[in-house]
């Protein structure tokens, strides 16, 4: 499958502090691609790389451009969505949709007019006299609006309710995302996009921790429910991580035969947040 | 150039315009009206013979002369708005890379296919070429009010007013002449647009405070090192209204080539570069 992000040793910097240290990355045409990590990991400083704004070391392609020397031809292809405060507060809803539609080639105002009115924001009000779920909304509406190959999505839904959190990620799934489009995401909130992806990264302390396709982490990873009397048995499986849950044990495996871990009690395939943990206290015991 | 990238270019000025509306509107409309409201007030305290007299002197001295002979003593009138239109321009320019930064909304506009380069450029023609229309089209609108105000007084007291319409003409023909002036002025001092862009696009607070101590401390090391003030000399130098005035239309090119200004624009140009360079990356 071609790729649309490719990434080499990606390193950076900020004075003595390595903020990415040698990232791989290939990011499949059509796949949407959840970059996890705790706060100070990694990942905004990654997606910023990614659209051009932030200086790298390392080999990087981005839809077939290298993102330092021609961001703004890039972002002909790609969008990007940070957090809910970036949309200007000073510009009116339809000014916003002027501007974007006089900067931007693949801009279809149709489109998002179309969107905006199944919404309540007033084309006349100020960005600033919006709710934060209202500026998402009108943010998410301009992206979808435009004919991308990569949208970029950078905590998009931090600070909003929960229901502009699902709408969101509904209206992305079923509006937007055609198959073809490709979509990487950042988020602390794990378990409203696991059954979006279909591949999945860790990131943590400026490296990756796991770079894997959904369809096989079933394949690598496991989580058993274990009773009492199996503990001894299950601890020579040498798992990745283990936590107690209502009396008995869940251990989390990674790379071990499932037909060995099937002795020990019901074999599960681990959510995305539990192997999340999973992996960053494997990384941080390994370092102890 | 086609059809698109002239459209994207008027949309940057457009943003630009939107997003100061109180420095580039306000500030010239409420110049404009407290300069008409103090005088509608302070002709009140004058006798009606003597206003008579007054419009009657001015139709008769400005009857027949040429508008572009005496359009650059109407020129004098635009001091008060050349002045606040540097102001909004030191203001504009120093918060014009920087607020964006601190407000976040430069993760918008760098989410857009404009380069940097484009919007700092769009910057410079924003207060070179269009914040000067906005203060000369409000002047213009100044000077209708006066014009038809003598005129009614003119008919009222039976004067001969056709002088009127020629002092009328040369206010206007001062107003493309002051506007020329601006245009020109805004690249004879580019090296201090180009210094305050800098500033505006590294500076993580306080800009202004930045571009006024830097070049101080430079002046400062000058001194120190070198023993000489050319810095200093220079500045003064670009200070001189001489540099860019224009008192009549076929001097324009006489002010734009010159050693003086070319060098000018070089600095500037270097400094816009520098500028343009901190922009790319945000970090």
């Amino acid at each position: 499958m071609n790729a649309i992000v490719e990434a080499r040793a990606l390193r950076k910097t900020f004075g003595d502090f390595q903020v990415l240290n040698n990232i791989d990355l290939n990011i499949p045409l059509g796949s949407i691609t959840g970059l996890i990590g705790p706060n100070g990991a990694g990942k905004t400083t990654t997606l910023k790389a990614l659209i051009g704004l932030c200086d790298v070391d390392g080999e990087l392609t981005v839809a077939g451009r290298d993102p330092r020397e021609s961001r703004h031809k890039l972002m002909e292809d790609v969008c990007f969505i940070a957090d809910v405060g970036i949309l200007p507060k000073w510009l009116r809803v339809n000014q916003i949709i002027d501007y974007v539609e006089a900067v931007h080639p693949r801009f279809d105002r149709s489109k998002a007019e179309k969107f905006l009115a199944t919404t309540d924001i007033p084309a006349k009000k100020r960005i600033k006299e919006l709710s934060k779920g209202m500026v998402t909304q009108l943010h998410l509406a301009l992206v979808m609006a435009i004919d991308v190959k990569l949208l970029v999505l950078d905590e998009p839904t931090l600070g909003l309710d929960i229901i502009y959190r699902k709408e969101f990620y509904d209206r992305l799934l079923n509006d937007y995302f055609d198959g073809e489009r490709t979509i990487i995401i950042s988020t602390h909130q794990v378990e409203e996009i696991e059954t979006l992806l279909s591949q999945l990264i860790f990131i943590n302390r400026g490296e990756i921790v796991l770079d894997s396709q959904m369809s096989e982490l079933a394949d690598h990873y496991a989580e058993v429910v274990v009773d009492t009397a199996n503990l001894a048995q299950a601890d020579a499986l040498q798992p990745i991580h283990k936590r107690k849950l209502l009396g008995k044990y869940a251990y989390t495996y990674e790379g071990v035969a499932k037909d060995k871990l099937q002795e020990l009690g019901e074999v599960l395939v681990p959510s995305v947040s539990d192997l999340f943990v999973a992996k960053l206290k494997e990384e941080r015991n390994e370092q102890l | 150039m086609n059809n698109f990238d002239l459209r994207r270019y008027r949309a940057m000025l457009k943003r630009e315009v939107l997003e100061h509306p109180t420095l580039f509107f306000g500030a010239p409309v409420l110049e404009a009206l407290l300069i008409v409201l103090i005088l509608a007030w302070l002709q009140t305290f004058v006798p009606l013979e003597e206003k008579r007299l007054a419009v009657e002197y001015m139709a008769v001295l400005f009857n027949g002369l040429s508008p572009t002979d005496m359009a650059p003593i109407f020129m004098l009138l635009a001091i008060p708005f050349v002045a606040s239109l540097y102001i909004s321009a030191i203001v504009y320019l120093t918060n014009s890379l920087y607020q964006d930064r601190r407000d976040t909304s430069v993760l918008f506009w760098q989410s857009m296919p404009v380069s940097n380069l484009q919007t700092v450029l769009s910057k410079i023609v924003t207060i070179g070429v269009v914040v000067p229309l906005i203060y000369m089209g409000t002047l213009a609108i100044m000077y209708c009010i006066g014009a038809i105000w003598l005129t009614v007084m003119g008919l009222s007291y039976e004067v001969e007013v056709a002088g009127l319409g020629y002092m009328f003409m040369a206010a206007l023909t001062s107003l493309a002449l002051v506007y020329l002036s601006t245009v020109v002025a805004s690249l004879w001092l580019l090296p201090t647009v180009g210094w305050l862009l800098l500033f505006s696009a590294f500076a993580k607070r306080t800009p202004l405070l930045w571009a006024i101590g830097a070049f101080i401390l430079l002046g400062l090391i000058e001194g120190f090192v070198f023993n000489t003030q050319y810095l200093a000399n220079w500045v003064e130098s670009r200070s001189d209204p001489s540099g860019y005035l224009i008192l009549s239309f076929g001097s324009v090119f006489d002010r734009l080539f010159t050693y003086d200004m070319l060098f000018g624009i070089a600095v500037g140009s270097i400094l816009i570069t520098g500028a343009v360079y901190m922009r790319r990356f945000i970090d």
